[in-house]
């Protein structure tokens, strides 16, 4: 399969504080989840990749296009990539269609019968096809995001770059959602907390931790990390990372020395990225 | 959905039975009921239902066009250029600056107990500022969407002399009405478009490093405080003589080669240009 994305040494410094570390890698077609914590560095990495933020070093390559470059390498990129950042600030009065339409413009689609298309298009792809003339003031939360998504969706971009797309959405929403990001074309590249989101739609799973990646595989890669490392039993375990008492009243551990009458279970996703960062050790409501 | 268009209604519709209020209730509920609008391809010919239907989404949800907007759609303006100048309400509040300033201008020289030199000196104070704020304000209608617009491959040099154009399309004759107007200025009336020019230049070359009021404010506050020490130091009659034009003239064309070297070359928060 044929590289979309790739940082070769990219490192982002904001003064004297690195964002991100020398960091090399190639994105392909499919779907990549990124997780990490919070200030880890996931958002400087997907505005990196989406142009909006030039690197303090390295290359990056987006479709072929080398956008540390040249402006004219930028535009091209530009031309391939649909970004829909954290938090959309919405001005005031626009209405969903007229939002998509001014974005679409943005994207070079000159002629109103087909950008119009287009917009009635990506309205429909996230089910807002009846609020396009709503004011977006008007919407639900849930329905600004999908309407944040969709200005992304706009042209079928090659390299779709969504930061948190599933926060504010509903389970039937985010099932939506998932159902759509899988059947696209290009490569994903999600950045979430929801680990389910990661289990149920990546190929592919990168964890950032403090500016640098961590892990880089996949789902059952993960999973395989924290193999045997998952206990359930009537007390939690020792040094565990975490620990919580369950709905049967059994307390599940996630690593540490097992206690002598808990069993193994298989491991979540959740699981795996929480050992790969063990120093962040946190037990609540239970005595070890 | 609550109810759904049952078979004798449609047949009802379809052979124009209804009276006008059940008729209308049908149309509103089947734009909102995919269920029904599946249903009435029983009634109506496929082919014809899709087309009539993506018609009536198309005009309902395009957005509405402003009188200005309209204008310049007959003036030549191209399509995708209105939409841009023309995004929701983010000229409006440029424009109610621009008047709104403009009013400020007039009443504080028209009608404030002022000598002749010192109205003079807040006539071009305040004047050439005009265009400066409303231009600035047209970029805080839309700076929220400056990080969805900084990845897209549309040229932000375009985009902000675009707006600004569309703002200035008021605020000039806002601001020269100031000077026609108001008595006694008749003089000065076409002098601080220069110095207006200039100014606004300079405030487009800013916003590529501050955000909008921080870049207006800058300027203002530069200019205001130029005119002042002029006042302190003598007369502004200096700002009127062809040299002083030229100047700024001169810088104008300055700031714009910085401006296009600014926009093509450099980064900016929220990406380069």
């Amino acid at each position: 399969m044929s590289t979309t994305a790739s940082f070769d040494r990219v490192s982002k410094k904001y003064g004297r504080a690195t964002a991100l570390w020398p960091t090399t890698l190639s994105l392909r077609p499919g779907v990549v989840g990124l997780l990490g914590p919070n200030g880890a560095g996931k958002t400087t990495m997907l505005r990196l990749l989406s142009t909006s933020l030039p690197p303090s070093a390295g290359r990056i390559t987006v479709v072929g296009f080398d956008v540390t470059e040249s402006h004219t390498n930028r535009v091209e990129a530009r031309r391939r990539i649909g970004y829909c950042p954290q938090e959309v600030t919405f001005p005031r009065g626009m209405t969903a269609f007229a939002f998509l339409d001014y974005i679409a413009v943005l994207k070079e689609w000159k002629d109103s019968r087909t950008r119009h298309q287009e917009v009635r298009r990506v309205l429909d792809l996230v089910h807002l096809e009846d609020r396009g003339s709503m004011k977006v003031s008007k919407l639900s939360g849930g329905q600004r995001r999908r309407l944040a998504i969709a200005q992304a969706l706009i042209g079928s971009p090659a390299l779709l770059i969504l930061d948190e797309p599933t926060t504010g959405l509903d389970p039937e929403q985010r099932a939506s959602l998932r159902g759509l990001l899988s059947g696209l074309a290009g490569t994903v590249l999600i950045s979430t907390h929801q680990t389910e989101d990661v289990s149920a739609l990546c190929d592919r799973v990168l964890v950032i931790d403090a500016g640098a990646i961590c892990f880089d595989g996949t789902v059952p890669e993960l999973l395989a990390t924290a193999a045997g490392r998952v206990h359930i039993g009537p007390t939690a375990s020792v040094c565990a990372v975490q620990t919580w008492k369950t709905g049967t009243g059994l307390v599940r551990s996630v690593g540490g020395q097992p206690a002598p009458d808990s069993f193994v279970i298989d491991p979540s996703v959740e699981d795996a990225y929480l050992l790969l960062r063990p120093d962040r050790r946190t037990t609540q409501g239970v005595n070890q | 959905m609550s109810w759904h268009v049952h078979a004798p209604l449609w047949e009802a519709y379809a052979a124009g039975r209804l009276d006008p209020a059940a008729e209308a209730s049908v149309e509103a509920h089947i734009t909102r009921c995919p269920e029904c609008r599946g249903a009435a391809r029983a009634v109506v010919a496929p082919a014809v239902a899709e087309a009539v239907w993506t018609d009536v989404r198309a005009t309902i949800s395009r957005p509405s066009v402003p009188v200005p907007v309209r204008v310049l759609r007959r003036m030549g303006v191209r399509e995708d250029d209105l939409v841009v100048v023309s995004a929701a309400d983010s000229l409006l509040v440029p424009w109610a600056v621009a008047v709104g300033f403009a009013l400020v201008c007039a009443c504080v020289v028209g009608l404030a107990d002022l000598g002749a030199a010192t109205r003079d000196a807040v006539f071009m104070a305040l004047t050439p500022l005009v265009p400066v704020l409303a231009v600035v304000a047209s970029y805080d209608a839309l700076d929220p969407l400056r990080e969805l617009a900084a990845p897209t491959p549309y040229s932000k040099l375009r985009l902000a002399l675009l707006r600004a154009s569309a703002t200035l399309s008021v605020a000039v004759p806002a601001a020269l009405a100031v000077g026609l107007l108001v008595p006694n200025m008749e003089d000065l009336a076409f002098v601080w478009l220069a110095p207006s020019l200039g100014l606004t230049v300079g405030a487009l070359v800013l916003l590529t490093w501050f955000e909008a009021w921080v870049a207006g404010g800058l300027v203002a506050a530069a200019w205001v405080t130029f005119v002042v020490a002029l006042r302190t130091g003598g007369d502004v009659d200096v700002l009127v003589s062809p040299v002083a034009q030229v100047a700024f003239v001169t810088g104008a064309l300055l700031f714009a080669v910085a401006l296009v070297l600014r926009t093509s070359t450099l980064r900016i928060q929220g990406g380069d240009l």
